[in-house]
């Protein structure tokens, strides 16, 4: 899946996607349930905490 | 380096208002001389703020037109509070030293410094406060800038 095609199904923009796989930007809980929605997998799996 | 829409908007915008402020400000400090009764050269700040808001128009226009324009996310809504708040603590500072400077003034306590007649003129103080309005600017826009580069 193209960062672009995840931004737009999640709702924010290709940048912040890039961010948030640069480890540069913490997405707040809706966007990071979202993303998990999109994969199809729970949040744990997707996100950790360092 | 690969800009987004945003960062090209911004730094269009930190440009712009560089160019003219500096210009502006450069032209207003050189020229101040040591007179109370200096005018304020009203025309010269209406041609500034004329030439940044043509400026801004055409510049953000042509980005407009050569990138995909993206929405506003969480991300740049947190960025731009975050940029906000640095740009309000220097225009407090600024402030705030322009009040203690005027208090002192009116107090009649004098300083080395302030035996120069220039410090009392209201066209400096006029000029020292949108100093500082436009250095609150050009912080909030670097600070955005670094906030989208190195991350929030």
């Amino acid at each position: 899946m193209s960062q672009q095609t995840l931004a737009d199904k999640v709702g924010v923009t290709r940048q912040t996607v890039i961010a948030i796989e640069k480890d540069k930007y913490s997405p707040s809980l809706e966007v990071a349930f979202k993303i998990s929605n999109v994969f199809k997998a729970t949040l744990e799996s997707v996100f950790n905490y360092e | 380096m690969d800009f987004s829409f945003k960062e090209k908007s911004i730094i269009a915008s930190l440009g712009a208002t560089l160019l003219i402020f500096g210009w502006y400000f450069y032209h207003v400090f050189a020229n101040l001389t040591l007179t109370v009764n200096q005018q304020l050269n009203v025309s010269d700040l209406i041609g500034a703020v004329i030439l940044i808001v043509i400026l801004e128009i055409v510049i953000q226009s042509f980005i407009a037109m050569r990138n995909r324009k993206e929405t506003e996310d969480e991300r740049d809504k947190l960025i731009e509070i975050a940029s906000h708040r640095n740009g309000y603590w220097t225009l407090c500072i600024g402030v705030w030293f322009l009040l203690f400077h005027l208090i002192i003034e009116g107090s009649g306590t004098r300083f080395n410094f302030y035996h120069n007649l220039i410090f009392t003129s209201p066209t400096y103080l006029a000029h020292l406060l949108l100093l500082f309005f436009v250095l609150a600017e050009v912080i909030g826009f670097v600070t955005q800038l670094y906030y989208y580069r190195k991350g929030i």
